[in-house]
């Protein structure tokens, strides 16, 4: 008994003690944490403005919204519907993706000119999202399913005390050799540097304006993207997201398409 | 032209519920783009007669309203140009112009619809439903509008379809002054057809489409009037008589998606009048991604079309394409194709490129230039018609 004792000392006054698990497993239990923080959204809608900003400072806005069907298959991605609003030649252009963890996502446009859905590639994860400086596999980015990972160390920023954590990515066509994140204290990851292929930093992510949903989701409202290589930065903000609200699962699949689209 | 708007009760039906029933909660969305466009003909004026230069102005508008709770959609997508030259190149269409009812897994449809069927990038020989409007592009891309009823069921298995279409609308071909055209013009009054209902027959179709992992598979079945006329020279007109022959077509399009490899099938058997023929078209396609360190993208197309049949201008043809997509901010797209003929030494090559100018502005530039072709050659009567377009979209 008074063995348990010690062990339930260790781990729950200790959480972060590094006596039972190794750097790798520190971190993953870490991601995970992250990762959780933000599931059991059930399904989720949400309108999406982007805003581009050359290094002149010269700035232009995007308008999506989307769907999002949380998938609790431990071995698979979300479902997700994109409708593209401005610039306004892409209007009425939809996009639905099967994202899948570290595999190829499946993924249809609707190209409303042609009356056409077309199964696209999308071995493009790393690809630029509509110009910006966020690519596709960043959307899904504290998947801790997707990396490998390693705890380094804390940093103390601005009184803040952070884990810092080293992740590689576990998808074959990933545009980044790895990742340095920083999570604080509710778990939370704030700040993500990427690394291109070549080791060099491409950019910094910062995720801002967290909000707490139903008393236990946290989801960051504001992406911000610092490209240190071309000097681009790209903020995304989420605006009227709602959780929960009980959208048809059968809506996300390719046979409803045509009755989601103009 | 549009007396099938008047013939039809679904039009009043559709005209009921968009002033009556949109009213109460009148929540929707429009918007669409005009488009002055100016062709530069590379081999000054043409064969005919026509200017070389040719300025004209197309437009589009859209407008979408949900009613009904969300569980019925009304769609309108007008469409019109306004040509200089050729008058047949001037006019106005509702290519959707319908009102949709959804109910469980079902979705009812009645009136003007938009329906493409293939996967192909050049040879769509499977897509039946729409006529092919080739006043506006010989490539025959640009569609009207079909007067339907359809029944969709949606299942995790699969998507049925059935389409029954009261009214057929003839193939609109260049005028006199238009460019490119054929030798002689298209008689619009002398048009015969194989079926007693002539324009009035009723068609129908079918087709079941699934995703099983990586392939989206169709399978179709049409019967009902040709879209294509066999055009025969009445000596005595100078003109083009045309014949619409009851044609009874079973299709398969197929592609396989596989990382950056897309493989594509079409395949079609026809009776058309009282002869069967087999129709296959198919190729693969490439994309390579970030190519140098940027986000561009760089895809190859090769497509291939066999038809059993001599007659046909696709029986034995080749396209080799590239797409260059730039992604950045102003989405910047170049597509480059040479088209040619493996029976002969016929060849074309055509470009587009376009980029966004601003927000709401975007720019287009086509270049078609024919090189050689065989004077057997079908294309051979557009052989002196190379151009460069500007096209400049304003959207609102």
């Amino acid at each position: 008994m008074r063995y348990f004792k010690i062990i339930f000392i260790i781990y729950v006054l200790f959480p972060l003690s590094l006596q039972a698990e190794t750097a790798e497993e520190l971190g993953l239990r870490i991601a995970k944490a992250s990762y959780d923080n933000g599931r059991g959204f059930t399904d989720m809608t949400s309108d999406q403005l982007m805003i581009l900003i050359d290094p002149q400072g010269k700035e232009v806005t995007r308008e999506i919204s989307g769907k999002t069907l949380e998938n609790l298959d431990p071995n698979d991605g979300d479902k997700s519907i994109t409708y593209f609003k401005t610039p306004k030649d892409v209007q009425g252009t939809v996009m639905l993706s099967h994202t899948h963890i570290n595999d190829d996502d499946d993924q249809w446009l609707y190209l409303p000119a042609l009356g056409r859905v077309k199964r696209i590639s999308s071995s493009n994860k790393s690809g630029a999202f509509m110009g910006s400086e966020v690519a596709f596999e960043d959307f899904s980015g504290t998947d801790y399913r997707k990396y490998s990972w390693k705890y380094l160390g804390e940093e103390t920023k601005n009184d803040e005390s952070f884990y810092i954590l080293e992740s590689f990515p576990l998808y074959e066509n990933s545009g980044y050799s790895k990742r340095i994140s920083l999570t604080d204290s509710l778990n939370r990851t704030r700040q993500v540097d990427f690394f291109d292929r070549k080791g060099e930093l491409l950019k910094t992510l910062y995720l801002e304006d967290y909000v707490l949903y139903k008393d236990e989701i946290w989801m960051a409202n504001t992406m911000r993207v610092e490209n240190v290589q071309n000097k681009n930065k790209t903020i995304f903000k989420w605006v009227n997201r709602e959780l929960d609200i009980g959208i048809n699962k059968k809506d996300f699949d390719k046979s409803s398409l045509m009755r989601l689209v103009d | 032209m549009f007396s099938y708007i008047f013939i039809s009760p679904l039009y009043i039906l559709l005209l009921y519920l968009l002033l009556f029933q949109t009213a109460s909660a009148f929540d929707y969305r429009a918007y669409g783009y005009i488009q002055p466009e100016n062709t530069f003909f590379l081999n000054g004026d043409g064969k005919h007669n026509q200017p070389k230069n040719n300025l004209s102005v197309y437009t589009q508008g859209t407008f979408i309203s949900y009613i009904q709770d969300d569980n019925a959609k009304i769609t309108v997508n007008g469409i019109g140009r306004y040509d200089e030259n050729d008058k047949e190149r001037t006019y106005y269409d509702f290519q959707k112009l319908k009102y949709e009812y959804y109910y469980d897994d079902f979705i009812f449809k009645i009136g003007n619809e938009l329906v493409f069927w293939g996967v192909n990038e050049s040879f769509s020989i499977v897509d039946i439903i729409n006529q092919s409007n080739l006043a506006e592009d010989i490539s025959g891309t640009k569609k009207l509008g079909q007067p339907m009823a359809s029944i969709s069921y949606n299942k995790d298995y699969g998507i049925f379809d059935i389409y029954v279409m009261p009214y057929f609308r003839e193939r609109p071909f260049s005028g006199k002054k238009g460019r490119p055209r054929l030798t002689f013009e298209v008689d619009k009054n002398s048009i015969t057809y194989e079926s007693s209902s002539k324009k009035n027959k009723i068609d129908f179709a079918l087709r079941y489409s699934t995703v099983l992992d990586d392939f989206d598979i169709g399978i179709s079945h049409f019967y009902g009037n040709n879209r294509t006329p066999k055009l025969s020279p009445n000596l005595a007109t100078l003109k083009f008589d045309s014949h619409y022959s009851i044609l009874s077509q079973t299709g398969l399009d197929i592609q396989a998606t596989k990382g950056p490899w897309l493989y594509k099938l079409e395949t079609i058997s026809a009776k058309d009048g009282s002869e069967r023929h087999l129709s296959t078209a198919g190729g693969i396609e490439y994309t390579y991604y970030g190519i140098r360190n940027t986000p561009s993208d760089l895809g190859v197309i090769v497509e291939y079309a066999f038809d059993d049949r001599n007659d046909n201008p696709f029986n034995n043809e080749g396209i080799i394409g590239l797409r260059w997509s730039v992604n950045d901010i102003k989405s910047s797209s170049l597509l480059a194709g040479y088209l040619f003929d493996m029976r002969g030494n016929s060849n074309r090559f055509q470009v587009e490129f376009e980029q966004r100018v601003t927000d709401d502005l975007k720019l287009f530039l086509d270049l078609s230039l024919n090189g050689s072709i065989d004077d057997a050659d079908f294309t051979y009567q557009f052989k002196e018609d190379s151009s460069v377009t500007l096209k400049l979209a304003k959207y609102f």
